[in-house]
């Protein structure tokens, strides 16, 4: 499978450093993202992915590289707009188009699930109440959670939790999702139903970046694998390179120790 | 050490305990009111994000330095360290000491009304008291805010943050609505701490308990028995509160199991 689109993400030569530089969590990572892709995330525990992740959308601000999203240098404090004034840039307004998912999901607990996920389009987008509720609603259908709308998050299970949470997300109606170990934190027989809806994005040709300990998920539904240790990318290809014909070895190793 | 005939003269200035009970409570209740508004300031003050000097750590490039001279003025807050210097003096030093420089020092030579507040309270004594207890109080319920604030799971303020919510939108939206549950409890703990601990404001003639267990003790040559009487004054004022409290933490946190 080739790249589907033009590229979303550029990231070019990411470092994040920790005590000036004793430890490298993130060790110059350049990668595109393009439109379309499913691009997974894989290594071992302690690699960075995480860190990778989490910097995409500037939850973690990178030592030195640059994320050009959308054509902006978002690791930037002021930008240059289209008449060459300097302007300080707003993350905000680019995180709006990033959705973010959880390896704990991160529901808000004193609301109910129709607030969580309505809460960001009102307040952020300004999307009428009715409006942003038809939507959730309509997002909430198709994860087979209509009829919880009212219920708090306590009140759901750990799979139940993250299938809101990408609602959540994806009722910002971002242009990429990213998602954190989204099925680290469930218990095996819930896996399953979360895969599931990731799978179903993927489908409808939504660009994702998956982070990820599910090998067979990452064989079936990635259209690119990325595999990083020590804060290093160190090799990246179709599914079937990665996991058939892995010449690194590091990968080599990790792969004997997870397939 | 206590004899019928000391409580017996005891009883008959009970009048002043009434009234020393009264102007304890309206103390520790504008102390509580007053300190809390300070504290709310003092604490917004603390978790601020206001950086003047930012613009020296930022690069020609439009980054932001990490480390070096600039970058640590970059960081500096000064409305922050303003705060903390704040609380750490008024947690740091004696109670009493802050309230003889807030009576003798900072409002001698303020001229207040000689009013007498419900027509017994001395308007000159009481304002300085209530003063220097919120002040002091607000020191300690700036950190219960900030500290109710920070217990908030960081992950909740990270999915805000990510759904596009500015850092204002978060805190009233998310973490604000969280950490009131946490903070009204010690809060109201606080409040019994400042009942009892306004008992210092008698050093400097505010008519509460103790200045009625001086005054007794006064005319009647007695100490034991008005001791006594101020003990079970207090602790009739505090014991129920604080069971009051304990009974609504409980039916808080059961809110919360759902």
């Amino acid at each position: 499978m080739e790249t589907r689109g033009d590229v979303l993400i550029s990231v070019r030569d990411l470092q994040k450093y920790y005590n000036k530089g004793a430890i490298r969590a993130l060790d110059g990572i350049s990668v595109d993202i393009n439109r379309g892709d499913v691009m997974v995330v894989i290594g071992p525990s302690g690699s960075g992915k995480s860190t990778f992740l989490r910097s995409l959308n500037l939850l973690e601000h990178p030592t030195g590289g640059n994320i050009i999203f959308d054509g902006v240098d978002i690791t930037k404090k002021k930008i240059k707009d289209a008449f060459g004034n300097w302007k300080k840039l707003d993350i905000d307004l680019h995180r709006q188009k990033m959705g973010m998912v959880f390896q704990h999901f991160n529901l808000f607990p004193h609301m109910t699930i129709l607030d969580n996920i309505t809460l960001a389009p009102i307040k952020v987008k300004g999307i009428k109440k009715e409006e942003a509720e038809e939507l959730a609603l309509k997002l909430l259908d198709r994860v087979g959670l209509k009829g919880r709308a009212n219920d708090y998050p306590i009140q759901l299970s750990g799979g139940q939790k993250q299938r809101v949470a990408i609602v959540r997300a994806l009722a910002m109606e971002p242009e990429v999702m990213l998602f954190d170990e989204p099925t680290s934190a469930l218990d095996p027989e819930m896996v399953g139903e979360v895969l599931d809806v990731i799978k179903e994005l993927a489908k409808d040709g939504m660009t994702m970046v998956v982070v990820t300990h599910e090998m067979g998920f990452a064989r079936e539904v990635g259209n690119r694998v990325l595999f990083m240790a020590d804060g290093k990318l160190l090799e990246q290809g179709t599914p079937e390179e990665v996991f058939e014909h892995p010449h690194n070895p590091r990968l080599q190793d990790f792969l004997s120790k997870v397939l | 050490m206590f004899t019928a005939a000391g409580f017996e003269k005891t009883f008959e200035y009970i009048q002043l305990f009434k009234e020393g009970l009264i102007c304890t409570v309206a103390l520790s209740l504008f102390t509580v009111i007053f300190g809390f508004i300070f504290a709310l300031v003092l604490s917004t003050m603390r978790l601020s994000d206001i950086r003047p000097f930012r613009f020296l750590a930022i690069d020609k490039e439009g980054r932001e330095l990490e480390d070096g001279f600039p970058a640590m003025l970059g960081r500096f807050n000064p409305i922050s360290f303003i705060a903390t210097v704040y609380v750490e003096v008024f947690r740091a030093t004696p109670m009493l000491v802050q309230l003889f420089i807030m009576y003798y020092v900072v409002l001698a030579d303020v001229q207040f009304p000689e009013i007498k507040i419900l027509g017994f309270i001395r308007a000159d004594r009481f304002i300085p008291g209530v003063v220097a207890l919120s002040m002091n109080s607000a020191a300690y319920l700036s950190e219960i805010i900030r500290a109710g604030i920070q217990s908030i799971d960081g992950g909740q303020t990270e999915a805000a943050r990510s759904l596009g919510l500015s850092q204002f939108e978060t805190m009233r939206y998310i973490i604000l609505p969280q950490a009131i549950k946490n903070i009204l409890p010690p809060i109201a703990n606080e409040f019994v701490t400042i009942i009892k601990e306004s008992s210092i404001c008698y050093t400097i003639g505010v008519q509460e308990i103790m200045y009625a267990v001086s005054a007794t003790k006064g005319a009647t040559y007695r100490i034991a028995e008005p001791l006594v009487v101020a003990t079970v004054v207090y602790f009739c004022l505090t014991f129920p509160t604080s069971k009051i409290i304990a009974y609504c933490e409980r039916r808080m946190r059961r809110g919360d199991k759902r």
